[in-house]
């Protein structure tokens, strides 16, 4: 397409001329500021510059044109779920009477009634008793529930201060750990990719430690057999489990993290129910309970009464507020449409089609590529590359498969495997789209032997080559 | 509905390619017992009877004509091109720029944003953006912990109720100390362990603080104690003296009214900024200007991600992974919208049109406005009849201001009103007639 190549700054793009178009008529009688605010409070110089409306519009759909998106093609990064975004949703978050709303407002039923709804359904899919939709993102509802834990061990007066979470698990799960206040124990999968049992009893048997995060299925994609054996030996030590659920995709109306022992769970909204990522966020992280954490979750939380919806006082046992207002309710409202429009019947095909998918791409790929843990896999798997010709890693491939005009796996991670090219395909993606990606990745494979040096130099067609990111590190410039 | 794009002889397909005979195969690794035959949800529904459901419940929420609420969340005017521009798929359907040549156009509005955030606030640095006002502070709280090593914070009385729940709650998870203490005893509760006073302007009750003063009188004894400033509605910044003229460590704000819809609360926007030294401590993601390995080309890319959870894992700064990009878009786009030009005269309007209201009110017998400090555009109002106020504001289709005594029990008959450029002459008006015969005893409708 016509693209201008000139990396130009929104700054350089300012004029002389006053921007007026967006401030409203002043109808009072004015007053001069320095009668109303003493002059020692006033700035002095403000150096935002004053650029015409047609120019900031030119220069964001510039950068746009530099940048890909779900709804440009396939966006196969594991553990991230990149689904497409039904623009539907996009128009149900922006009718008037949810985006004007005021957080502290009356006469806000249907925003009660739409957080009630969606905390019900979420328990249904997940099994849980109780929901906070507070949250404002997965990590956020990592340590919201590790505060539920932590809450729930010093109301019983015991001191619990650790918490185990296994190699293979986000990086966000032990920094949340950290965060609430717990130290943590790294435990190694097995040749299965699973939570080694032997193992996990005997770091449960060490004391000290509240619990056990997982993520089922894990970044393997594998789905951890001995589940309720885990779970199992974890309550058996007095110890609670936390179910990660950005990998709940797959298993939707196919099994319940709930079933399966765990006692708190946290979902990604901007994963599994299909909010748009927005280039990093905003997302929104609920957290499920079973009956008896009920009385540890963040305050407010709404209940149904004879009167309408009201919004509850809380338990001096809850562990405080994690967020100002509701939660991100935008995005609240787009996952809400997303499950209303599925149905129990949609939300089992997006299980199973999400499966599908990802063993599909498995098996056409596994004889070039290593595949360190070839099973059925969930909604993703792990390729490697260790093994490949001519000292070809993962970086490069990633690089290279930019210049095909699609987006790259998620890249080493999990930490357990090296070199490791994640990739989750979701069930939105079609046959062609699937077919055309395998395409591009066997063309890589046999660049690999015959020409690698086209790959240790790529990315080739995008808009910039490959970036020094020491560089970048080494001596930071973080603005003009 | 559903966003499948298979038909049955394709997953039939796929099924022989993998080797497997059914779709229940897929699932043969799961044990039995735990695979479910039923949901209890109801059925789908197609996009016009989802429509008409979600308008449906829509209709139950209440848009009023014009606004006299703030308290967190703000009614300024969002101009038209914002949405054109998140609503671009390239933006709003990307994942974190994780692979910089193929995301070069999101890097670089976050580049701009860093920049712009900067130089409205005067700080050093700014990351590429917090959940929200309150997390940012409470994560600010903790930051100020790591950077001193100590373990107490001070926070001034008139930070926002539910900043400061947040505060404790992120603090009680670390086994941070926290004290909230009014302004003629703050330096009984600083001492040489206290990491950081933190402290609102304008506040939660509309006064704008004598930042420097207190900077002043906390660093002359505990020159060590690192200074925490958040704002809830940075339109201010637009006529008030930044942060960053004064000795401020870290500096937070709750964005949302910089081009964002109120939408319940959230989505909002965390703004993070601090000084250049503390850097390497700040939690977010950032984005820094590099050049092409093999060419000379600039480009933008995420940096210093040894800070962050994904690579620091339980060492990191932080565990904040997703945050708020697409609002972080929105209050850039709104920023450029309004121009140096637009943000002085919206800020100007914002003083002026508060203290019309201001002024009108007290020449109502029986209305005592309670800042003793200059304010911005919020401001304290004591009523004589604060439920016929309510009522009357209701019946004129004016959204009321906030009855305190929601956060403080002990504050009645007190009102918080917010006015912006959004109030209108003529609705103006028609608030200070409710709050008149509010003041007779009379009712609207009733009289």
């Amino acid at each position: 397409m016509l693209m201008d190549l000139n990396v130009t700054l929104i700054f350089e793009k300012g004029n002389e001329r006053p921007q007026k178009n967006f401030i409203p008529k002043m109808d009072l009688d004015k007053v001069e500021i320095n009668k109303i605010l003493p002059e020692n409070l006033l700035r002095k110089e403000l150096n935002i510059p004053d650029v015409p409306e047609v120019e900031i519009i030119r220069h964001y759909i510039g950068l746009s044109n530099r940048n890909y998106g779900v709804d440009s093609g396939i966006y196969p990064l594991g553990s991230c779920t990149m689904k497409y975004n039904p623009k539907v949703n996009e128009i149900a978050a922006r009718m008037p009477k949810f985006s004007k709303i005021h957080p502290l407002q009356d006469e806000c039923q249907g925003s009660f009634e739409l957080l009630y709804n969606l905390s019900k359904i979420l328990g249904e899919i997940t099994g849980m008793d109780g929901f906070t939709l507070q949250p404002a993102a997965g990590a956020h509802g990592e340590l919201t529930g590790l505060l539920i834990i932590k809450k729930f061990f010093e109301t019983q007066k015991m001191e619990k201060s650790k918490i185990i979470v296994p190699d293979s698990a986000h990086g966000t799960n032990p920094a949340s750990a950290k965060m609430a206040g717990f130290s943590i124990i790294e435990l190694q999968s097995n040749e299965k990719g699973e939570v080694p049992l032997d193992q996990l009893e005997f770091a449960m048997k060490e004391g000290d430690v509240a619990g056990i995060m997982l993520t089922n299925p894990n970044t393997l994609g594998v789905f951890d057999s001995q589940i309720k054996e885990i779970t199992h030996v974890v309550h058996e030590n007095g110890g609670l489990c936390y179910y990660d659920g950005a990998n709940l995709n797959p298993i939707l109306a196919i099994c319940r993290p709930k079933d399966m022992g765990f006692d708190i769970v946290h979902l990604n909204l901007h994963k599994t129910f299909s909010t748009p990522h927005g280039g990093g966020g905003p997302g929104s992280g609920p957290v499920g309970v079973t009956k008896d954490l009920i009385q540890f979750l963040p305050e407010p939380c709404i209940i149904s009464t004879e009167n309408g919806f009201i919004c509850q006082k809380s338990t001096d046992r809850s562990i405080g507020r994690i967020k100002a207002f509701w939660g991100n309710f935008g995005v609240i409202v787009r996952a809400y449409s997303y499950v209303i429009a599925l149905g129990e019947e949609g939300l089992r095909r997006v299980g199973q089609m999400a499966v599908l998918n990802a063993n599909y791409l498995r098996v056409l790929l596994q004889d070039k590529y290593n595949l360190p843990y070839n099973r059925l896999c969930k909604h993703e798997f792990v390729l490697s590359d260790q093994g490949l010709p001519n000292n070809i890693t993962t970086e490069d491939i990633a690089k290279r498969i930019l210049d095909f005009g699609i987006y790259a796996p998620t890249v080493y991670f999990p930490l357990i495997i090296n070199g490791a090219m994640m990739i989750e395909p979701t069930e939105t993606e079609s046959k062609t789209s699937l077919d055309r990606f395998v395409e591009i990745m066997l063309k890589i494979y046999d660049e690999i032997k015959e020409c690698p040096e086209i790959i240790k130099s790529a990315p080739h067609n995008t808009f910039v080559g490959r970036l020094d990111a020491v560089g970048a590190a080494r001596k930071p410039i973080l603005k003009e | 509905m559903d966003f499948i794009p298979h038909d049955d002889k394709t997953i039939s397909k796929m099924l022989n390619i993998i080797g497997i005979q059914s779709l229940d195969d897929l699932f043969q690794d799961i044990p039995k017992d735990l695979l479910i035959n039923k949901l209890n949800l109801a059925e789908g529904l197609s996009e016009p009877d989802l429509i008409k459901h979600l308008e449906n419940l829509a209709s139950k929420n209440r848009v009023f004509s014009n606004s006299f609420l703030g308290a967190g969340c703000y009614y300024h005017y969002i101009p038209s091109i914002i949405d054109f521009i998140i609503s671009r798929s390239e933006f709003y359907t990307s994942y974190t720029p994780y692979q910089a040549e193929a995301s070069q156009g999101y890097l670089q509005a976050i580049y701009e944003y860093q920049t712009i955030i900067s130089r409205l606030t005067g700080m050093d640095i700014a990351n590429a953006s917090m959940y929200d006002g309150s997390t940012a502070l409470a994560e600010a709280a903790i930051m100020a912990s790591m950077i001193t090593g100590k373990r107490a914070i001070v926070l001034l009385e008139g930070i926002h109720p539910e900043y400061i729940e947040v505060v404790k709650t992120y603090c009680k998870g670390q086994g941070i100390h926290y004290n909230i203490v009014k302004e003629d005893k703050l330096l009984d509760e600083i001492n040489h362990d206290t990491a950081a006073l933190l402290f609102q302007s304008p506040n939660f009750f509309g006064d704008i603080e004598d930042s420097e003063g207190l900077i002043k009188s906390v660093k002359s004894i505990y020159p060590e104690c690192l200074i925490v400033q958040v704002m809830t509605d940075p339109t201010s910044l637009g006529i008030l003296k930044p942060p960053g003229s004064t000795d401020i460590d870290i500096f937070v704000a709750e964005g949302q009214s910089l081009g964002i819809n109120p939408s319940f609360g959230g989505p909002g926007l965390g703004i993070f900024t601090a000084k250049q030294k503390y850097l390497r401590k700040m939690p977010g993601r950032l984005v820094g200007k590099t050049k092409e390995i093999k060419g000379e080309k600039q480009g933008f890319i995420l940096t210093l991600q040894a800070r962050e959870q994904h690579i620091r894992r339980e060492k990191a700064s932080s565990n904040i992974c997703t945050n708020q990009a697409l609002c972080s878009l929105s209050a850039l786009i709104y920023l450029l919208s309004l121009g140096k030009n637009g943000l002085q005269e919206i800020a100007k309007q914002n003083v002026q049109k508060a203290h019309y209201v201001k002024t009108q009110l007290q020449a109502i017998p029986g209305y005592e406005i309670l800042n003793k400090k200059p304010t911005y555009n919020e401001f304290l109002v004591k009523c004589p009849n604060i439920e016929a106020l309510i009522d009357n504001c209701k019946y004129k289709d004016l959204l009321p201001p906030l009855q305190v005594s929601k956060y403080y029990s002990n504050m009645e008959n007190i009102v918080l009103i917010c006015i912006t450029e959004m109030n209108s002459k003529k609705a103006i008006t028609e608030f200070i007639e409710a709050a008149r015969m509010a003041a007779n005893d009379k009712k609207e409708g009733k009289c």
